[in-house]
């Protein structure tokens, strides 16, 4: 192990003069999630519309407020599913895609996007626009010097009540198709 | 370079490499998948949740890694006085913190102290345990993922479970700390190379209006188990399951030259709220 401490943040120390801001971190593209998720398959598009219906059942049974979009979803050859979607806490916005299997059980789950950030600025629409569509390689606000962030565990609770409303939506929506 | 993320042991966990294939990385993250349905205190059959039911009734065989965690998790207890102890999980259930599965009510609790290996990977406990790995397991799955990317031929890279990371390889890797008033404030602590660093803070559970999960394993009843705090305290070690688990004597103690870390060869950090 080999350490060399900043002098500035010496032991028991608070604050750094000038603070770094945890933004944003784009792990993989849709693309590239595609690949992970089912390597070697062809997936062609099959984007869903969300009736009022299938929406109120989703967020009953994920508790997640934040309207799911169906246009990021496509289908394999053999019947399997993946899904992109996004769920937004109140300190954060994740982008995931979730890959199903024929008969609906998960065959993963990929983090594409970890946008972490202040209430006030996850909620508005017009800030989260700037992330969309974006890669590793964009500039943007994403501190590419900002990798190994240690601290307390985040909890991961989001991505769960996520994938809840994507079995809700295999279930009512894509399992007949 | 090649980073990815994934949602497993209750947080995110963040690989990357330098070079690399995506079967390395996938293979890593395989590691801790495994690592979580055989330790994890949610899923009623997880190996954990076997010893919990049955070891003071029976010998148990397990899996050469849940001996390696525990065998761990008996070392760290004895350098650090008990001051860590796995036996604290009937807390986090009583806290409503964790699932019930088994109702202890009857039964006065052991430690990881009454864990006996009667064979390489046989076990049995000499009283019924309520044993939880949170603190630990953690740690000890990102030096698996590390190990797998290793044995893949990966030379350099970093794996982090949710705050708690090991990096490796010839690369020195600058590490932020996340300010405990500020979480979304980074602290740059310095640049790490060949080793691991973990970090106990309570400021999202306090953010989150959460009981507190950090457990003094001392306390003699349900009142005094649960520890506040709002500093963070980080351990830096050769490898994460270390220093995973002695950031709770840390956090605890609140010694930062308590004779377990030397003996570990583990350095104290804390940040004052």
């Amino acid at each position: 192990m080999n350490w060399k401490p900043n002098p500035f943040a010496i032991v028991g120390l608070a604050m750094v003069s000038a603070p770094i801001i945890a933004h944003a971190k784009i792990y993989v593209t849709v693309e590239q999630a595609q690949k992970i998720l089912f390597p070697n398959k062809q997936l062609t598009e099959g984007p869903i519309i969300i009736t009022d219906d299938l929406q109120e059942r989703m967020r009953v049974a994920s508790s997640i407020r934040h309207p799911f979009q169906g246009d990021l979803i496509w289908k394999t050859a053999d019947g399997g599913w993946l899904i992109v979607d996004e769920v937004v806490g109140k300190h954060e916005m994740i982008t995931y895609a979730v890959g199903l299997s024929p008969n609906g059980s998960v065959v993963g789950i990929e983090i594409l996007e970890y946008v972490e950030s202040y209430g006030y600025e996850v909620a508005e629409a017009q800030w989260r626009k700037q992330f969309i569509g974006k890669t590793a390689k964009d500039p943007i606000k994403l501190n590419q010097d900002i990798q190994n962030i240690g601290g307390a565990t985040l909890s991961c609770k989001h991505i769960t009540d996520g994938v809840k409303r994507v079995a809700v939506l295999y279930d009512l929506a894509l399992k007949t198709k | 370079m090649m980073m990815r993320c994934q949602a497993l042991l209750g947080t995110f966990v963040e690989i990357t490499i330098e070079e690399g294939d995506c079967c390395a990385v996938d293979d890593a993250f395989s590691a801790i998948k495994q690592i979580q349905d055989l330790m994890g205190f949610h899923n009623p059959l997880s190996e954990l949740n076997q010893i919990n039911r049955w070891a003071h009734q029976v010998s148990l065989q397990v899996h050469p890694w849940t001996t390696e965690v525990l065998r761990v998790a008996q070392e760290i207890h004895k350098q650090s006085n008990g001051l860590f102890n796995c036996g604290i999980g009937h807390r986090l259930v009583a806290a409503g913190l964790l699932p019930r599965h088994i109702d202890y009510s009857e039964y006065e609790l052991g430690g990881i102290e009454d864990i006996e290996f009667t064979g390489p990977q046989t076990l049995r406990a000499s009283k019924p345990v309520c044993l939880d790995l949170g603190g630990i397991a953690k740690g000890f799955a990102v030096d698996k993922a590390v190990e797998s990317l290793i044995a893949n031929g990966i030379k350099s890279g970093c794996v982090n479970a949710g705050g708690d990371l090991r990096v490796f390889g010839e690369t020195p890797r600058s590490i932020q700390i996340r300010n405990p008033n500020q979480p979304s404030q980074l602290i740059d602590i310095g640049s790490l190379q060949n080793g691991a660093i973990a970090t106990s803070g309570l400021y999202f559970a306090n953010r989150d209006q959460q009981e507190s999960y950090f457990i003094n394993p001392l306390a003699q009843d349900e009142s005094e188990a649960h520890i506040q705090f709002s500093d963070s305290y980080s351990i830096l070690a050769h490898e994460c399951v270390y220093a995973d688990a002695l950031t709770k004597v840390l956090a605890l103690s609140k010694e930062q030259d308590h004779p377990c870390f030397s003996h570990f060869e583990a350095q104290a950090i804390k940040i004052a709220a």
